[in-house]
């Protein structure tokens, strides 16, 4: 746990909001026997699926595999190009390498959302698939990105791994695409007490597949249709994301709130914090700024007793696993320049408006205001 | 009398202590690659008598981190025993290689007589199975690999602390794969497995590959896959694992008393058991006549007997894929002969009594 009088994140205050409800659920789930598969994960498949208005939902072990398995059910295999930005994290192009495929980079828009203009002149013959990230819960363009998609005849695939709850003209993140992705690690805005997640799809049959696809491609206990993977979410976890799905609402519009409040608290003339377009509404699973002697102010906001984050410093292109790719410094100079000033401040439900209040002013004072 | 499988109600019936440690650990908010896992991993690989384990998953990635890590690409072929379940063959599927079968001899394990004519050029692992608690003959099967400069992934996914000639399965490979998946017989609630190996780079490059390749929060050093044995398991495996070598002996017990009462029974045929293995029975398996009926049979008089498995491996609808792949009249007769009875560590000596009247009274002709 951390010692930090504004840690940046409190998972141990959300358990303790919650524990009264969550523990007898868990002890049913374990008294059941049933750990792997089951009607605890049918019931949140349900669930997810009538959040998202989206009827065909699969759990499964991560988001990182919900993309792995979303990728390989819309087709895509060795030789296939997929757009996606080199701003997000690592596993969004990890996915794409590991179906054999070639993550096609373009870069980044004042907002850190891919650019649709790029996207549209990164097209190939060998173009599968446009992978938007929704980062940190900001919604990515997808009237543009969906008109591109449908006038090329490419398939797109949402990594909405940090934008469960976004909306775009009053659509849910990922399900504008072919595919969407979704993250349940415990540090999202809907969080299970290891590693998950789950997908949706336009598709009932792709939908179908991937439920092969993630135990073994069993048909049944001995028939084996096709080689998959082993990639199921936790029964015990299921139970876990059934009931914080519940409160999902309530916590993106606290966190919204935060938002709403570091905005007004923020100076502008030092701290740039991209608006939100009227179309969009962020669930903002991360509230990231953009500001001059970054890493000076990280080490004046420790001080002070305020964590801090960075998503991410180092952009996909420039790492050593992606040398491969043969991308260098100037690359992509939006996305290089934003990783040196972005800065993702504490946003969680659990914070007090007097402590947004104080990182704001922590951070005003640190430029002189 | 109702003899079940899955005994997994009665294991965590009386668990308090596990309980009060789980809602100490919720509390720290440590879920991913957090303190208990360390723990977990570092009596595990004492428990094994290696010198790292490394927690992932599921029993399928550690079989395919394994591979990764022994350096196996896309159209490499990997041997492996014919007569294995599915995540063996689909570990070296995910990964674009190619699954090369060995037939199996009766103690259920890959027959390595057969293995260095199963080499070739484009050979780059091989894969014993220690299938059911036995141990494939690694005393044998080292020696060839070394021979050809091939490195060995254990899938000793079914054979925790089984041993030959006092060593332990998984220590004798490049490295060990094993599963804590909840029917196992070291178990979790949840998927999981666990990677041992005495190699400090291997152990250092799975790490790297469970985790997207992380060398620190910032930096991804190689690919890699989000394979993870997730913290909170780690618990209850740490609150589990003390218990490990007395599962494994009372699962000894139990099939001992199942070989004397069903050795005399004419139809019923006793796998070789040889002296110096330590066979550890996640799976009690023999050979029988009319396996069929002799399910049925016992199914209806409320035993949950098992086969394992009626359809091969090799010759399953996903293979296809890789083209011609022989023939092996071993496993072929096995997935018509076997069957399993529940031999795990809650059965009491009643149930055990009533399978082998259950099966004395098929074969006598009892009604």
């Amino acid at each position: 746990m951390s010692d930090l009088k504004i840690p940046y994140v409190n998972l141990g205050a959300q358990w303790e909001s919650e524990k009264s409800e969550l523990m007898p659920i868990i002890e049913s789930v374990l008294a059941s026997g049933n750990y792997v598969g089951g009607e605890v994960v049918d019931q949140f498949e349900i669930a997810i699926s009538k959040f998202l208005g989206s009827p065909f939902c699969v759990a499964v072990n991560s988001c990182t595999d919900a993309l792995v398995l979303g990728l390989a059910a819309l087709g895509v295999r060795r030789g296939d190009e997929v757009i996606t930005p080199p701003n997000s994290f690592i596993a969004s192009t990890a996915a794409i390498v590991h179906l054999g495929a070639t993550p096609v980079f373009v870069d980044v828009l004042p907002n850190q959302s891919i650019d649709p203009n790029l996207v549209e002149k990164a097209i190939t013959k060998k173009t599968k698939a446009i992978m938007p990230v929704h980062l940190g819960g900001r919604m990515v363009d997808m009237d543009q990105i969906s008109q591109i998609a449908e006038s090329y005849g490419v398939a797109v695939i949402e990594d909405a791994a940090q934008s469960i709850g976004s909306t775009f003209n009053g659509k849910l993140s990922g399900t504008f695409g072919d595919v969407g992705c979704f993250s349940a690690h415990p540090l999202k805005n809907l969080n299970a007490l290891g590693d998950g997640g789950f997908v949706c799809f336009k598709s009932q049959e792709m939908a179908g597949e991937v439920k092969k696809l993630r135990s073994h491609g069993l048909i049944d206990r001995n028939t084996v249709e096709m080689f998959g993977y082993v990639s199921r979410l936790d029964a015990i976890q299921a139970a876990v994301l059934t009931f914080r799905l519940t409160r999902l609402e309530a916590t993106i519009k606290s966190r919204r709130a935060n938002a709403e409040l570091y905005r007004s608290l923020l100076n502008p003339d030092f701290v740039f914090v991209p608006d939100d377009d009227l179309r969009e509404k962020n669930s903002y699973h991360t509230f990231v700024v953009q500001v001059d002697r970054r890493d000076e102010l990280i080490a004046h906001l420790l001080s002070c007793g305020i964590g801090t984050a960075i998503h991410y410093p180092i952009p996909i292109h420039l790492q050593p696993a992606a040398k491969f790719l043969g991308f260098g410094e100037g690359s992509f100079p939006v996305t290089e320049k934003q990783a040196k000033r972005i800065l993702t401040l504490p946003i969680n439900q659990h914070l007090k408006e007097q402590e947004i209040e104080t990182i704001a002013q922590t951070v005003n004072s640190f430029y002189g205001r | 009398m109702k003899v079940r499988y899955s005994y997994l109600a009665q294991q965590f019936a009386d668990c308090d202590d596990l309980w009060l440690q789980l809602k100490e650990f919720v509390k720290t908010g440590d879920f991913t690659l957090g303190t208990p896992l360390t723990e977990f991993e570092n009596k595990f690989a004492n428990l094994i008598g290696t010198k790292y384990a490394v927690g992932v998953n599921s029993g399928t990635d550690a079989i395919k981190l394994s591979l990764v890590a022994a350096g196996v690409k896309a159209g490499d072929e990997v041997i492996t025993a014919a007569n294995t379940f599915v995540a063996t063959v689909g570990a070296i599927a995910e990964i674009g290689a190619i699954p090369k079968f060995v037939d199996c001899n009766d103690t259920f394990c890959m027959n390595v007589d057969l293995v260095e004519a199963a080499i070739n050029e484009k050979t780059t692992a091989i894969v014993p199975v220690h299938f059911t608690g036995y141990m494939t003959d690694m005393r044998k099967l080292i020696p060839i690999a070394e021979r050809h400069n091939l490195p060995v992934v254990e899938d000793a996914c079914q054979s925790i602390l089984g041993e030959i000639e006092g060593r332990k399965a998984g220590t004798w490979g490049m490295t060990g794969a094993f599963s804590l998946h909840p029917l196992k017989n070291l178990n979790v609630w949840s998927d999981g497995g666990l990677i041992v190996t005495d190699d400090s780079k291997v152990a250092e490059h799975l790490r790297l590959i469970r985790n997207h390749g992380l060398v620190n929060r910032d930096e991804v050093q190689i690919l890699g896959y989000n394979s993870r044995l997730d913290t909170l398991q780690a618990v209850v495996g740490n609150w589990l694992i003390p218990q490990t070598e007395d599962i494994a002996l009372k699962r000894i017990k139990n099939a001992a008393k199942y070989d004397a009462g069903l050795r005399v029974i004419p139809g019923v045929e006793i796998p070789p058991r040889p002296a110096d293995f330590k066979i550890v029975y996640h799976l009690y398996m023999v050979f029988a006549e009319k396996r069929d009926e002799l399910l049925s049979y016992c199914q209806a008089r409320g035993i949950e007997a098992k086969v394992h498995y009626p359809v091969p491996i090799y010759r399953q609808e996903a293979l296809k894929a890789f083209g011609p792949i022989g023939e092996y009249p071993v496993t072929d007769r096995h997935a018509r002969s076997v069957i399993s009875f529940p031999c795990d560590q809650h059965l009491t000596d009643e149930e055990v009594k009533y399978v082998i009247s259950t099966v004395a009274d098929f074969y006598a002709g009892v009604k």
